[in-house]
């Protein structure tokens, strides 16, 4: 018998305990934005909620979202009413920080419970290793970062994630986990980039026959197809019939913007933008043309649109290719051999392909690649080597979501404890692999893990100190990008290797 | 199938399948399953096999030091109230006097406007901070003009010098203390992670020092360090640590009285030892010259001198039966030691401010005090005090033990608390201390000293809620002291103290005592009414401050039961080295 200490819940309330004593800590504008669509949601007919625009913070999720804000603003009646006026711009009296920030713990809530059936949809030999997988989620400086302090809802959502995952492990539960899967949709878009895994493993081992991929099973076509059809019709059935789609398509897809976030998110364009910088001073001796009007704009390295002064301009449809592409690999794999396992591999490639390829990516999206992938990172030391470098990276990336000084030890001294206990913990228990270990991988990673310590202190302390406050603002920002972006770049090389030998 | 041959094989890690004595109290065993006995030990249910404190210490500090910035980011004293603000601007004032004034003004000047009250270390520290925060912004302590002055930065900065005060003196202090401490009374390194996790998140200490802005945890880190000198056999290291507690706090000097009894002690028992005496009077002689040496000299100078001239005397100097020349070296440096003694020693305020949860006050309540003079109230101040702390001190005198020094002071402390003049509701942090250091001692996990140590941490936490309140820190007092009731197991969050565990082979004395259980039982709903009431009922008219009063009233009733557990505890733990020497004894002629 494994003894699961400390459990999920006991965590769940010293959390809870540090989460509360939070609530006066920095908010960013996403504070407002939900506190906005509370307003709306509640004060507007829905007719109205995609076409008010008194904030900038337009509601810009999906119509499952803005029930759950308006389900939220029930409950806000009784805290504040001031915050549910839609003119009432920027309201931030304490009970509507009180009110906001409690309510991001509690719907978090659903993350616990998913972890714990999580846990206990996995054989009793593992029970340890899937309880402290559980752990390093709940406790995750992503989450607290994101969730608690800048302000979102992702410890919710991520909850539904996880637990569609848990329903895909059996037979029996595939067609609710395809149901809650389509509800997550529903709730916010960003889960799209992942829906191509849900739709092959769905496919091959709900609608198609385990045996042969010839023999369809009907019945299970029919459920499923009307389920989640019948789950998009009651999100979006109202707006067809009021004929405001193409109003939700250009709230929810708003692709007037570039291809990077003003911060670089650390994926592949932040590399290339890296690149096109350190080849400007060499341009004139290989030859190359440079762009004088891009030259600004790298340089203050905090762009909306970016431009690049040598490299060759990058589209919308290269960045859709790519991804599609580097999707499309590990699904291959996933049809051949439909298995648990193997899906999880494949939605955290898929969550990798987007976060690397994709189109104007948020750093926060990162957690699309932590959590599934940490999952499964314990399967064996192999996967424990890919999840490293982007355990370390992904979190490190967040860091600049919070720039105040108040929050500049709480984000830096609860990443570390939590680098520290979880990679040390995992390191004792990942149980070895039948396979051969890759020498170079372990050791880029371990190399890659001691150069975050001295660059972490360059970008926070260092560079002030040698610089000043003024000067080269944008090289912290760029070295931590780069250097996150190769980290999660390099895990996701690893991880390819593990899951295509595995 | 057969492994690849390459492959390192990584070590395993034992699991030793019985435990030491003391361990005991942490973990429950039924039926061959064995549990964590309360939550905090489950987080480190990982560790008890032998994990490096390498590993296991910067986690525990890690983790204790996020709950204190967390609660640093909440209100502090004076925050937004003008004119005089609070503790947090007497800080700050003190750093801008100190960096900008000569040493023989610091005491004197515009003393309406938190004139410096602290003794010299805090002047020195003050100048430290002060220094270092015009590095960052002249603006923050700039003469006169910085005055109530708020800003988040300078908010953060200050926050930032208490945790690196408290990170630098009194954990440090706390973590060798606790290594040698349970050593010597041979606790499991497990057990002691979990008491060390238990005392640094301590609720009172955080929330003085984080919410409502203090530092006390320098002086009570110097205190730490003397006891962890005295632990070590370094008897001169512990006079200048003391001596060093005393010069930032005038406060340690709750604990001076045992300290003074055990130091005589170790020279006279069992053998009478002048050298040691010699040499430990003379080092804190000069450890008190040392400390004041700077504003000694700093008075000698000729501007300073001009200056002392036409000072107002200070009172003390003006009752020295001799007349000394204005102008002379002589004048000044008397001049600035009265000075400074009589900013430190207010005598000339009443028997209590405020409410605070002392035997006068409680007094007061039933029987007006005022009807007395001031000196007769003085005298019987004094009076109770000292015949409150005559059997601690004369125990640790003649049993010059270190392991009764804990005991010893906090029973002293809280006779000091309970009984002295002039008492403030932060002062519980003195007796609360050494109280909760004991929880780090042999047996100190056990459901008795967890229960008691626990209550009176939680009752300490509660009388000075009138004060966290006004402070606007509400929420991280109720966070606080849950979060540490539910880690140790405590009521109001859980009854695992109060409930038998049910076991034929557990001796009796694990349990609580049926009368333990009911006291502790009415005090935490007599907290929990308060609570309520003070929440939902107004007081009545006439009598607006009768929750205080409430509060302060059955504070004083916990605390004198806390200093009579106190003293049973060391007279049980005295009988028991008696018994042990007997013993030897016996052996020996046989």
């Amino acid at each position: 018998m494994t003894d699961l200490y400390p459990s999920l819940a006991q965590c769940a309330i010293v959390a809870t305990a540090f989460k509360i004593l939070l609530f006066p800590a920095y908010k960013s504008t996403d504070f407002e934005v939900h506190r906005n669509w509370l307003a709306i949601t509640h004060s507007l007919p829905v007719k109205e909620w995609y076409y008010e625009k008194t904030s900038e913070w337009t509601l810009d999720y999906p119509p499952f979202f803005a029930a759950f804000e308006w389900v939220l603003s029930q409950a806000a009646r009784y805290a504040d009413p001031a915050m549910l006026v839609v003119n009432n711009l920027n309201c931030d009296s304490w009970q509507t920080i009180y009110f906001q920030r409690a309510t991001v713990i509690v719907t978090e809530l659903v993350l616990l419970f998913a972890l714990s059936r999580f846990v206990k949809s996995v054989s009793p030999s593992n029970k340890h290793l899937a309880h402290i997988a559980s752990l390093s989620i709940f406790l995750s400086p992503g989450l607290l970062i994101i969730d608690h302090i800048h302000f979102q809802y992702n410890g919710f959502l991520y909850g539904i994630l996880i637990l569609s995952i848990v329903l895909a492990r059996k037979q029996s539960t595939l067609l609710y986990s395809g149901i809650s899967f389509a509800v997550l949709l529903c709730l916010k878009h960003i889960y799209l980039y992942l829906s191509l895994a849900y739709f092959v493993y769905l496919l091959r081992v709900y609608c198609l026959d385990p045996k042969s991929i010839f023999r369809p099973r009907f019945f299970n076509i029919i459920k499923l197809g009307v389920c989640v059809v019948g789950v998009f019709a009651v999100a979006f059935g109202p707006f067809a019939s009021w004929g405001q789609l193409l109003q939700l398509k250009d709230r929810l897809f708003p692709f007037s913007r570039g291809l990077c976030h003003a911060y670089w998110a650390p994926n592949v364009w932040a590399m290339y933008s890296f690149a096109d910088r350190a080849l400007i001073p060499f341009a004139p001796r290989l030859g190359l043309p440079i762009n004088h009007d891009a030259l600004a704009s790298v340089t203050r390295g905090l762009v909306g649109d970016t431009s690049f002064a040598v490299l060759p301009e990058v589209t919308k449809e290269h960045t859709f290719g790519l991804t599609f592409l580097f999707q499309l690999l590990p699904l291959i794999k996933l049809w051949r051999n439909p298995e648990w396992e193997t899906f999880v591999g494949a939605i955290t490639l898929c969550g990798y392909a987007s976060f690397l390829f994709g189109w104007h990516v948020h750093e926060k999206a990162v957690l699309l690649i932590i959590i599934p992938f940490s999952l499964i990172a314990l399967k064996d030391r192999r996967y424990f080597s890919a999840f490293r470098p982007l355990a370390v990276a992904g979190h490190v990336s967040l860091f600049p979501l919070l720039f105040t000084a108040a929050e500049f030890p709480t984000k830096t001294v609860y990443t570390i404890l939590w680098l520290v206990l979880f990679l040390y913990v995992f390191d004792q228990v990942a149980p070895v692999s039948e396979r051969r270990r890759i020498f170079v991988a372990d050791r880029f990673s371990l190399l890659y893990i001691t150069v975050a310590i001295p660059l972490i202190v360059y970008c926070s302390v260092g560079h002030q100190l040698i610089f000043g406050l003024e000067r080269y603002e944008f090289l912290p920002l760029m070295f931590m990008s780069s250097y996150t972006a190769l980290g999660v770049v390099g895990s996701w090389v690893g991880f390819m290797v593990v899951y295509f030998t595995a | 199938m057969a492994p690849p041959s390459s492959y390192r094989p990584r070590k395993k890690r034992k699991l030793p399948s019985s435990f030491a004595g003391s361990n005991n109290a942490l973990i429950v065993d039924s039926g061959g399953k064995t549990s964590p006995a309360f939550p905090l030990v489950s987080f480190l249910w990982s560790a008890r096999a032998g994990v490096s404190q390498w590993l296991v210490l910067p986690l525990i500090l890690m983790a204790v030091g996020l709950f204190r910035w967390a609660v640093s980011l909440w209100g502090y004293s004076g925050l937004g109230v003008p004119p005089m603000h609070g503790d947090f601007e007497a800080q700050r004032h003190w750093m801008e006097i100190t960096i900008h004034l000569p040493l023989s003004k610091w005491y004197l000047y515009d003393l309406q406007y938190w004139g410096l009250d602290y003794p010299p270390l805090t002047a020195y520290h003050s100048w430290l901070l002060g220094k270092l925060g015009s590095l960052f912004d002249p603006a923050w302590f700039s003469l006169d003009e910085s005055r109530g002055f708020e800003d988040p930065l300078l908010k953060v900065f200050m926050r930032g010098t208490v945790i690196a005060s408290e990170y630098l003196i009194y954990i440090p202090a706390v973590v060798n203390f606790l290594r040698r401490f349970t050593q010597m009374q041979s606790v499991p390194v497990w057990s002691a992670s979990v008491a060390l996790a238990a005392i640094l998140l301590q609720p009172a200490t955080i929330l003085i020092d984080h919410g409502h802005f203090q530092y006390n945890t320098v002086m009570l880190g110097l205190v730490v360090a003397s006891l962890d000198a005295i632990l070590a056999g370094r008897m001169l290291w512990a006079c200048i640590f003391f001596v060093g507690a005393l010069g930032f706090k005038q406060m340690a000097l709750y604990y001076a009285p045992v300290m003074f009894a055990f130091l005589l002690g170790v020279c006279i028992f069992p053998k009478i030892r002048f050298l040691r005496l010699i040499c430990i009077s003379l080092v804190t002689l000069v450890a008190f010259a040392v400390l004041f040496a700077p504003m000694l000299l700093g008075a000698l100078s000729s501007e300073a001198r001009e200056a002392l001239a036409v000072a107002p005397q200070p009172p003390l100097l003006q009752t020295l039966p001799v007349e000394l020349d204005k102008h002379s070296m002589l004048y000044a440096v008397v001049f600035q030691l009265t000075q400074i003694i009589h900013r430190v020693f207010p005598f000339a305020r009443g028997l209590f401010e405020d409410k605070v949860a002392n035997a006068w006050c409680a007094i007061h309540t039933f029987y007006k005090l005022h009807r007395f003079e001031a000196t007769l109230l003085q005298r019987m101040s004094l009076g109770a005090t000292l015949a409150s702390i005559v059997v601690p001190c004369a125990m640790i005198f003649r049993h010059p033990r270190a392991s009764l020094l804990l005991p010893a002071l906090s029973t002293v402390a809280w006779g000091f608390f309970l009984f002295s003049f002039q008492v403030h509701e932060k002062s519980v942090l003195l007796p609360l201390l050494p109280m909760t250091l004991l929880l780090a001692g042999d047996g100190g996990l056990s459901k008795e000293t967890r229960a008691w140590v626990g209550w009176a941490n939680m009752l300490g936490s509660w009388t000075m809620y009138p004060l966290l309140k006004r402070d606007e820190l509400g929420v991280p007092y109720f966070v606080m002291t849950l979060l540490w009731a539910y880690l140790l197991g405590l009521p109001p969050t859980s009854l695992e103290t109060f409930r038998s565990r049910a076991l034929e082979d557990a001796p009796p004395s694990a349990e609580l005592h049926v009368l333990t259980k009911l006291l502790h039982s009415c005090f935490y709903l007599a907290m929990i009414a308060w609570h309520v009431l003070e929440a939902f009922v107004a007081p009545p008219p006439g009598k607006p401050d009768l929750w205080v009063v409430l509060n302060a009233v059955i504070g004083a009733g916990g605390f004198g039961i806390a200093y009579l557990w106190c003293l049973w505890k060391l007279v049980q733990q005295s009988c028991m080295i008696d018994q042990k020497a007997a013993e030897e004894t016996e052996k020996k002629t046989q």
